[in-house]
């Protein structure tokens, strides 16, 4: 707990100095917070400055800034509010967490909770709708169901290692693509590997689901599913069953951010051992790895990185949509745990120290060679995102870089990318 | 004879003028009985209203409370929840099952949701028992083993914060905000999820040690009027008020009105319609508006001074941006021979008034003709569970209320749950309540100016009886509104719950 210092280094550009007791005056102040998004004083985005403000002062510790700036935030905050209020609500409690010392238990705590009210419905519901109103997901599924099944045409055993946690949303169009393409069509093992706890439970649902689904489409299919990994490099050819004959691609969806920084190195060479023929990479374009020791350049990229996100949320969902809802406490947890856990506290778990595309690409580069995306996949992409709102745009990298972004409002999000040996 | 009858004029009401002098007799509370209005509003039944907590079988979350309190008792220790019968019958008072109340929590974070602690009956003296004999399905059929447990927690949460154990209802905090949705179609739902959210404010203001509001004006008072579009409150504590004012007013040719907290002054161009309109001819009406800011009174005067002066009334406007119990008498700008009216619609959306005491004191050195007040049934005084209490009952019945009408997607829906009434329960669970301050307020203000004795009540008129009706008849679903007539006051509430109460009082040296 943080003691209340009676140092005086405070900046007066506040209205208010803290007090102390809990008797403290009946004084109130006219905040212009433009609630609801009206215009006012202090504008829109004052969740920002407040939230940037008071990691600073976590930093410096501040101890009555500090409090005072929790003061403010914890008025005006409200997880059901608009954008500032949200991001104001989600962020407090992770520096809330950080100043009392408590992130390792909350993240336990809301993590729990969410894994028991998880179900099979639920989380199929919650991901189909989000697919519904935004290409957050569906844009690395099509540019990476592109890229295999260019890599591995003409093949008759295909083996597709699928890391991720979108409940085998990306694969029913594959297989259509699969029986619709050639007169032989191929055989397919489909091998998932799980990595959030909260999607272990409902995969039995989903390979009955899947199964079910191939025979319909009159694909040869074997399905498996690889949980209770505590890391992704204590995966090995023979614990997925890689064989000889099989034509392997490695499909990661925001599956290497879930990898400790230091072991991702490894976890690269692990895949490259397969000897696929092709791997997707799909990530989410931040990093909160690089800045991990700078506690305010990482809170500060963090709340770069949620503030698009929810608002992407707030622009794409209903005002009182439930499945927006989950998302945003999904996101929550992911804050806490970032910013108020510290990295050794945790041997288990779900790290997520995202890194921005350039950034894996420097790491994939140590053992493969990029595959640039073809124009049908492109065009493929493109002909995607016109089912959506608008805001949402294709952009290829630069001539170094590589890979295909998908960008909300011109801010690269999501990073799509394919590699070989 | 009246004027205007009962016709509604679309948007706004004419009210009803006197046809004689209104009943200033202070010796007794008898209701009129001779004017045509008694006649038309007689089919209204006359519940009593004693204790707002009787009866709670129309009421969703009640339902659940009573539910919940039952199995914690009939729980003992506490096991497992999984039962398959939620449709009790009969519910008997348990008045001499003793309850047992654990001090200490096993230190396990990964344990099971559970209860682990009853609570004590003490908690629950408030609440009495009424036999649910299988009536009330559509209730009863919302009960699950998810809105049990959810209660459940939200109980233990209150009580955990009413002992101080804070680190203990953070924790549980954490939980029920990530399994409430305030989008809900259950109303029981969305209450949880606000409650929970503002103990967790509480929670993180008591780690810090300050407990002063930051008030977002604009916003509640654009959810305020939000409010009174959906829902008849806000018109009914009007329209009574303005009736009960029209009648002290009654030939006199100077009047000075007052009020607390002014906002947008919504209240007050239906006055000046009739005021401007009476057979007597208008009077010079001055008005003070007290309120937060003096950029926004002064809006509200530009406003009401134009209105005034289309409809040819002599009117001045004084904004004060003080809270009445931070004033002396000085500050009032009240002229010899004026009338005055001192009007105060009470909420919980900030502490309009400051010190209660100052408040009653300065009332009483005003000498108002009349004071119109309305309440909400609800204290903002006592302990923590006292409040969380008596605002979960209130504001489940409040929520019920919208429900009831408006869709569960409906944006203005969320907008008066969230920006309204959110801020409401927020600070009535705060440290200190609304005021923030450590002061003891007044749990009922018509009870303390019943006790002093420089005030004696002026009974609501039929009229302002009749008023209320036509409000009521604007708003659907009517049937679930109920309007009571009764020791003098007017009170409106939804089922069996009253919401707010209308009261008018006199000062025995008015002018």
């Amino acid at each position: 707990m943080y003691n209340n210092s009676s140092s005086s280094n405070n900046n007066n550009n506040h209205h208010h100095q803290p007090q102390t007791s809990h008797t403290s005056t009946s004084r109130s102040s006219d905040y212009s917070a433009g609630g609801d998004g009206e215009p006012s004083a202090a504008g829109n985005k004052w969740a920002s400055r407040l939230l940037k403000e008071c990691a600073r002062a976590i930093y410096d510790k501040d101890s009555s800034k500090i409090h005072h700036l929790l003061w403010m935030l914890n008025e005006l905050a409200s997880p059901y509010g608009d954008c500032d209020q949200k991001l104001a609500s989600y962020f407090l409690q992770a520096l809330f967490c950080k100043a009392t010392e408590s992130g390792q238990r909350c993240f336990k705590t809301l993590t729990l909770v969410a894994e028991k009210s998880h179900c099979f419905d639920s989380a199929r519901k919650l991901i189909l709708k989000f697919q519904e109103v935004s290409p957050w997901t569906t844009f690395g599924h099509v540019a990476a169901n592109g890229a295999i099944l260019e890599a591995l045409d003409g093949e008759p055993k295909l083996h597709i290692i699928d890391i991720s946690n979108t409940l085998c949303t990306q694969w029913p169009t594959l297989l259509e693509a699969l029986a619709t393409r050639n007169d032989d069509t191929p055989h397919l093992k489909l091998t998932v590997v799980v990595t959030a706890n909260i999607v272990r439970s409902v995969m039995k649902e989903i390979s009955q689901r899947m199964e079910k689904f191939a025979r319909l489409m009159g694909v040869p299919f074997e399905f498996n599913v690889i949980s209770g990994l505590n890391h992704l490099g204590q995966l090995t050819k023979e614990a997925l069953g890689v064989v000889e004959d099989e034509a392997v691609a490695v499909n990661c969806m925001g599956a290497l951010r879930r990898v400790p920084v230091e072991g991702r190195a490894a976890v690269i060479g692990m895949f490259r051992s397969l000897g696929p023929k092709v791997v997707t990479v799909v990530e989410e374009e931040a990093d909160f790895s690089s800045t991990r020791y700078d506690f305010v350049k990482c809170f500060e990229e963090c709340l770069r990185f949620y503030t698009v996100y929810f608002e992407m949320l707030e622009e794409s969902f209903t005002p009182t949509s439930n499945e927006k809802l989950m998302l945003e406490r999904e996101c929550s947890r992911g804050i806490v745990r970032v910013l108020a856990c510290d990295d050794d506290q945790d041997n288990e778990g779900e790290r997520e120290r995202r890194e921005r595309g350039s950034q894996w690409s420097e790491r994939l580069k140590e053992a493969f060679s990029s595959v640039g995306f073809s124009d049908d996949v492109v065009d493929d992409v493109k002909a995607l995102l016109k089912r959506y709102k608008p805001g949402w745009a294709l952009a290829q990298p630069y001539q170094n870089e590589t890979g295909l972004y998908l960008t909300w409002k011109e801010e690269p999000v999501v990073w799509a990318s394919a590699w070989k040996p | 004879m009246m004027k205007g009858g009962f016709e509604v004029v679309h948007a706004t009401l004419d009210m009803i003028q006197p046809h004689r002098e209104p009943i200033w007799d202070f010796a007794s509370f008898g209701f009129p009985t001779t004017s045509v209005a008694a006649a038309a509003v007689s089919s209204i039944p006359r519940q009593s209203l004693e204790n707002r907590c009787i009866n709670l079988e129309r009421n969703e979350l009640s339902d659940w409370v009573e539910q919940v309190t039952k199995k914690l008792i009939d729980d003992l220790p506490a096991q497992n929840t999984d039962t398959d019968d939620h449709h009790s019958s009969t519910l008997q008072a348990p008045a001499d099952i003793p309850m047992v109340c654990e001090d200490s929590f096993p230190p396990s974070l990964l344990g099971d949701f559970r209860p682990r602690k009853t609570v004590t009956s003490s908690d629950f003296d408030e609440l009495q028992w009424s036999n649910v004999n299988g009536g009330n399905d559509r209730g009863l059929s919302r009960l699950d083993e998810q809105g049990l447990s959810l209660i459940t927690l939200l109980l233990e949460c209150a009580v955990a914060i009413s002992i101080d154990n804070l680190g203990e209802a953070h924790r549980m905090l954490l939980e029920l905000t990530q399994m409430a949705s305030p989008y809900a179609l259950s109303c029981a739902e969305r209450v949880v999820a606000y409650f929970a959210k503002a103990m967790s404010s509480r929670v993180i203001n008591s780690w810090l040690g300050i407990c002063s509001p930051l008030i977002n004006y604009k916003t509640v008072h654009c959810a305020f009027q939000a409010f009174n579009n959906v829902s008849p409150f806000i018109k009914f504590a009007h329209f009574t008020s303005n009736q009960a004012i029209l009648e002290a007013f009654h030939r006199r040719d100077r009047v000075h009105i007052i009020d607390l907290d002014i906002m947008q002054g919504l209240q007050w161009p239906a006055l000046f319609h009739i005021l401007a309109t009476r057979m007597e001819g208008p009077p010079h009406v001055t008005m003070t508006g007290m309120g937060s800011s003096m950029e926004l009174l002064t809006e509200t005067g530009k406003q009401l001074s134009n209105f005034a002066k289309r409809l040819g009334m002599s009117f001045e406007f004084h904004p004060i941006a003080k809270k009445f119990g931070e004033i002396d008498i000085t500050m009032v700008r009240l002229r010899r021979g004026e009338t005055l009216a001192i009007h105060w619609l009470q909420h919980s959306l900030y502490d309009a008034t400051g010190p209660d005491w100052k408040t009653m004191r300065l009332m009483e050195q005003l000498g108002p003709r009349i004071i119109t007040l309305v309440e909400q049934d609800l204290s903002h005084g006592g302990s923590f569970l006292d409040r969380f209490v008596g605002s979960l009952h209130y504001y489940s019945t409040m929520f019920d209320s919208l429900g009831a009408y408006l869709a569960a997607d409906d944006p203005n829906r969320h907008r008066i749950e969230h920006c309204l009434l959110f801020r409401e329960i927020n600070n009535i669970l705060a440290i200190g309540g609304p005021a923030r301050s450590g002061e003891d307020k007044m749990k009922q203000w018509r009870s303390e100016l019943a006790a002093r004795n420089s005030f004696v009540q002026v009974p609501m008129s039929s009229n302002s009886m009749a008023q209320a009706q036509l409000i009521l008849n604007m708003f659907p679903p009517a049937h679930g509104y109920r309007l009571v007539q009764g020791d003098g006051t007017l009170r409106l509430g939804w089922k069996d719950t009253s919401l707010f109460t209308a009261s008018a009082w006199t000062s025995h040296v008015s002018r």
